[in-house]
């Protein structure tokens, strides 16, 4: 019995650490129709090289991004229409942020580092499915890729570089 | 005079039309077909019965036996099929039930050789195999090489040894007896020939050698050209020496002529490239063999017999033999070349080594040759008897070293030659890998262990264009050990991903997956199982 604990105990920890070397959001679970703050965790840079841009791309039905400014890197984001109509406050919005950019930056491999932004999450979002942020780490020339998404059935710890996601709540 | 005139017209017609039917087949013969690619592919578990099959080539090929065998055992003989550049599509004529099945195929390529194989696929879930034979039918093989032998009697010893006759043999004519019975014998044996190779064309047994679609199959190949161009040369032979004495010249040139054309129509050696010299040269290799070895039985019967203008004959004998034996040998060795391209593949092959034996038999027979030439000739052409003997029994033994070479060629018609081995070898394995989202067409050459390269075409799931912004191949064969295989592609312009400077280490099934990013944030993984030959 001891040892089947040791075993659960010790793929526990392996399992952790491996989740630890991808980028994740810190808050792995958020209720649709409520803002969200994400918090990118990047744990280590591409290969040993050091991280010079992270990208991430804003899943539909999430809207009014606002991304937290970060010092020594340059902030930027692109905008683009969204699929359908959101509601916010009581006004349509069609369009936003689709993408936001963290460049011009140098986070070693040894150092960590995290990065933010707010979004509203609509309640049109899914309940009890995942919801992906596709991120592109760049380290100069190299990049890591975090956009792989699972498909049906697919278990998510097989894949090498998963996209980081939440789990979406019922609405509060 | 006129009539001798005629005659010479006629030989030279036919020796003209008969170059031009070798330079009009020049261009369609091509080395043994390889399989390169199958649908379902080898191993396949499908969900349900596929509508057709279809098997591509490395080269255009014809069909001759396409059986399904059944989960039962029970063959199902499949007969209609398409042809189209190399691939062959074949209509399913029955709904499958679930288990293995074996689609057994026989097909014909260029060079007039057989060559056979199967491929397994489940229809539901895999079950036990039905049994296939592919076993060696040493009766036929047996008749095809005795056939082979018997038909390279009638060429060079009946129709050489009547050439031999009409342009050094003088008045003397000794040996004319033998050498129409040569040529009887080549008479049996080529239509027989046919029937076999027919027979092994459609893997059927000595029994079914009745049969008329047996015939008709064999005629279809090219070795059907051989049987046909030699039936010509052996009437031109027997037309030679029972016809007008001022005829006999030019028809047994024209003879003589058709047993080179009829060896360079089939064949390992006339059907490998460059078609443009092969052809020519194994013309000339044979019109030599029989020059040579046909005059051997005549001269040493003269010689025996003490007969008028016996030492004429030998004087004209050695004094044509050495350019021909030149050119024959010269002829001989640039073929070789080609076929066997490597050192090693003289030891490594079936082929390889029968040409080891032939080599050594033709040292043995060049050393008898040069001894009768430089050392012999000389007096018995002075009259001495008792040399004229020792050149009888010397000729006799030159002979039997002619016959055991023949052996020996014919067993060549079961050896494919290295040539053909490496281009088989070098034959690229190919998939199509097939989902939603992307598409891809993976070839890897060549198709076996070692180093390759890989050239992939993407293309979205309907067929439509797919500009990727990377893509990387990854190889990876979980029960061997070893970890994944990653390089990433490159583009060289021409719409296709290549990735070069790859090794395989080991043979067999691996999974390939095509990684394809499509824009900064999607990546397309597909993946399917490759078999890479040892």
């Amino acid at each position: 019995m001891n040892r089947y604990l040791l075993a659960a105990g010790a793929i526990l920890v392996l399992g952790t650490n491996a989740a630890f070397a991808h980028i994740t959001l810190e808050t792995q679970e958020a209720a649709v129709g409520s803002t969200y703050k994400a918090v990118l965790r990047v744990p280590h840079g591409c290969d040993g090289k050091a991280t010079t841009a992270v990208r991430v791309q804003i899943p539909e039905g999430v809207i009014a991004v606002k991304p937290m400014p970060k010092p020594g890197w340059t902030l930027q984001t692109k905008k683009g229409k969204y699929e359908k109509s959101y509601q916010l406050y009581g006004q349509a919005v069609t369009d936003g942020v689709k993408e936001v950019e963290f460049t011009g930056g140098n986070l070693p491999d040894e150092f960590y580092d995290e990065f933010v932004f707010r979004a509203t999450l609509t309640a049109d979002l899914p309940v009890g499915q995942k919801l992906y942020f596709p991120v592109v780490q760049e380290c100069g020339d190299a990049a890591e890729r975090w956009i792989e998404i699972p498909a049906a059935g697919q278990d998510e710890d097989a894949l090498e570089n998963p996209a980081p996601g939440i789990k979406l709540t019922p609405k509060k | 005079m006129a009539s001798k005139g005629i005659g010479w017209a006629a030989g030279g017609l036919l020796a003209v039309l008969m170059a031009l039917i070798v330079l009009a087949s020049a261009n369609q013969a091509f080395a043994h077909a390889a399989l390169i690619k199958t649908d379902p592919a080898d191993g396949a578990v499908l969900a349900q019965a596929p509508a057709q099959f279809s098997l591509t080539f490395s080269e255009p090929v014809s069909p001759l036996v396409l059986t399904l065998v059944k989960p039962d055992g029970t063959p199902v003989p499949l007969t209609s099929f398409r042809l189209t550049d190399q691939t062959v599509e074949i209509d399913n004529p029955q709904v499958l039930k679930s288990g293995t099945h074996v689609l057994s195929w026989r097909v014909i390529s260029a060079d007039g050789h057989p060559v056979g194989g199967s491929l397994l696929f489940s229809v539901g879930a895999p079950s036990e195999p039905p049994a296939v034979s592919e076993a060696v039918d040493w009766p036929l093989r047996s008749a095809i090489w005795i056939g082979k032998v018997f038909l390279y009697i009638g060429l060079f010893l009946g129709v050489g040894g009547v050439s031999a006759l009409a342009w050094l043999a003088g008045p003397g004519r000794a040996g004319q007896r033998f050498v129409s019975a040569a040529i009887l014998c080549g008479l049996v044996a080529a239509p027989l020939s046919l029937g076999f190779q027919g027979l092994d064309a459609l893997g059927a047994p000595l029994s079914h050698l009745a049969q008329p679609v047996i015939w008709r199959t064999g005629l279809g190949t090219s070795f059907g050209w051989t049987v046909l161009i030699a039936l010509i040369a052996l009437g031109l032979g027997l037309l030679s020496l029972a016809g007008p004495r001022w005829a006999a010249r030019p028809f047994a040139l024209a003879g003589l002529a058709g047993v080179g054309v009829a060896l360079a129509a089939s064949g390992h050696a006339s059907a490998a490239e460059p078609q443009w010299l092969t052809r020519p040269l194994v013309f000339v290799h044979g019109v030599g063999i029989a020059f040579w070895a046909g005059a051997l039985i005549p001269l040493g019967l003269a010689l025996k017999r003490q007969k008028a203008g016996a030492v004429a004959f030998l004087r004209r004998f050695s004094w044509t033999i050495m350019p021909v034996v030149a050119v024959l040998a010269a002829a001989g060795i640039v073929l070789a070349v080609i076929q066997v391209q490597t050192p090693a593949a003289l030891v490594n092959t079936a082929y390889g080594r029968l040409l080891l034996v032939k080599l050594a038999l033709l040292v043995f027979l060049f050393t008898l040759a040069a001894v009768n030439r430089w050392k012999l000739t000389t007096s018995a052409e002075a009259g001495a008897t008792e040399v004229q003997r020792r050149l009888t029994r010397s000729i006799g033994v030159e002979m039997l070293i002619v016959l055991a070479i023949f052996g020996i060629a014919a067993g060549w018609r079961f050896t494919p030659p290295p040539r053909a081995l490496a281009i088989a070898a070098a034959q690229p394995v190919s998939i199509h890998i097939h989902a939603l989202q992307a598409m891809a067409d993976l070839s890897i050459t060549p198709g076996h262990a070692g180093a390759v390269a890989a050239s992939m075409i993407i293309m979205t799931g309907d067929f439509g264009p797919l500009d990727a912004k990377e893509v990387t191949l990854v190889l990876s064969k979980p029960d061997s050990g070893i970890e994944p295989l990653k390089r990433a592609a490159t583009k060289p312009g021409d719409g296709s991903w290549r990735v070069d400077n790859l090794v395989i280490p080991v043979p067999g099934r691996w999974t390939v997956r095509i990684d394809i990013l499509v824009s900064d944030f999607e990546m397309v993984k597909i993946e399917a199982p490759v078999d890479i030959r040892p």
